[in-house]
């Protein structure tokens, strides 16, 4: 029975191209995700006064903490995709490092933030924009790692979905005029959890093979 | 795996001969039936096959091979359970087919009182005093001037012989 099944699969296996190193499946989504973030910010603007933003300590570091959530979790995807993690368990597991450094930034900015900045007159809309920019980022990440065989596919989709919408949530940052960071917490950042729940029933349900 | 990889239809064939060699022992460590070792390993070739396009040879192949036969033999056991639990009876659909009490014995000592009396005399005597009149076996050692293992070993046998005879 066994040796039947080996005749068929040597039958049915040919050449095949080997998955290309999860850093440069990785470095290829971030690449794709730039460009994406670079043609909408061309095409919906920066916040007025961006540069000043640069200025603070916790806008600084907020959107350094975006940035490494975005690359860890593209890291964590790439590598999740391989039965084996590519035998680099440990990095995988980057995101976690990354949120607790965005949590830092966040504290950073809260203290910052005094007296308290106005809040904005919109609320979930901001939470519906980000969803709605990370579509296409979420769409193409799992398309890609449809392709491959992962053994963890609840936490890849997961991972997958924090990074698109980790490129949302940079996105409306650099982009919208808001500087309460009770705001941004409430609206930008916690629906995360969400996200995350949501990936992981997404990665059972697309990612199973 | 590496010249495989490249359409060395021989290598192939070596390597899934030797993965099947290998992952046999790992699965029949635990799975209790043969017939499932097969069916798994089957399983797990197949799933070789279809993600060997996610192992360049440049790592050991052994941890990629067992990632993907862990990953196989929990989803087998996965559905194994779930198929178990479904297959498992609902105690509130047969409550009202059960006896009212199953602890208590089908039948009183009054009701096989003519068997009993069929007994050698000692032992329907000692049957007698203990389920008629209830006697412990050590009050019944001491009426019969008997000591209490062998009012035991009495009244065992008794029961053997009146088993036999209600069975029939």
């Amino acid at each position: 029975m066994i040796d039947d099944l080996i005749d068929t699969l040597i039958k049915e296996g040919g050449a095949v191209k080997p998955a290309p190193h999860p850093f440069k499946l990785s470095l290829q989504w971030i690449a794709g995700a730039t460009l994406y973030l670079t043609i909408s910010l061309l095409v919906f603007g920066v916040r007025p006064g961006l540069s000043a933003q640069f200025h603070r300590i916790g806008f600084d570091a907020e959107i350094a903490a975006l940035i490494t959530l975005i690359i860890s979790t593209s890291l964590s995807a790439a590598l999740l995709v391989f039965p084996d993690l590519h035998q680099i368990r440990r990095l995988a597991y980057t995101p976690l490092a990354a949120f607790a450094l965005l949590i830092a930034a966040l504290f950073v900015a809260w203290q910052q933030d005094n007296p308290p900045a106005p809040l904005p007159v919109h609320s979930f809309e901001c939470t519906l924009g980000i969803a709605l920019f990370s579509l296409l980022p979420a769409i193409w990440t799992f398309f890609v790692m449809k392709k491959y065989a992962s053994t963890h596919y609840h936490l890849a989709g997961s991972v997958a979905l924090l990074f698109a919408f980790s490129v949302g949530a940079l996105w409306l940052r650099l982009h919208e005029n808001t500087d309460s960071v009770a705001h941004v917490i409430e609206w930008h950042y916690l629906p995360m959890l969400g996200i995350g729940l949501l990936g992981l029933w997404l990665g059972q349900r697309l990612l199973r093979w | 795996m590496r010249r495989s990889l490249d359409g060395d239809q021989r290598a192939y064939a070596a390597l899934l001969q030797d993965t099947a060699r290998l992952l046999r022992p790992f699965l029949a460590r635990r799975l209790s039936f043969e017939n499932e070792v097969d069916d798994l390993l089957q399983e797990i070739l197949l799933s070789i096959h279809k993600a060997r396009h996610t192992y360049d040879g440049n790592r050991p192949y052994k941890p990629w091979v067992y990632a993907i036969a862990k990953f196989r033999l929990q989803d087998f056991l996965r559905a194994h359970y779930a198929d178990q639990l479904r297959h498992a009876v609902n105690f509130d659909e047969i409550e009202e087919t059960l006896p009212d009490n199953v602890t208590e014995t089908a039948f009183s000592y009054e009701s096989i009182h003519e068997e009993v009396q069929k007994l050698p005399v000692k032992q329907a005597t000692i049957l007698k005093l203990m389920h008629a009149e209830g006697y412990t076996a050590k009050e019944v050692a001491e009426k019969m001037e008997m000591n209490e293992s062998a009012v035991k070993v009495a009244a065992h046998r008794a029961y053997k012989i009146l088993r036999k005879i209600l069975e029939r």
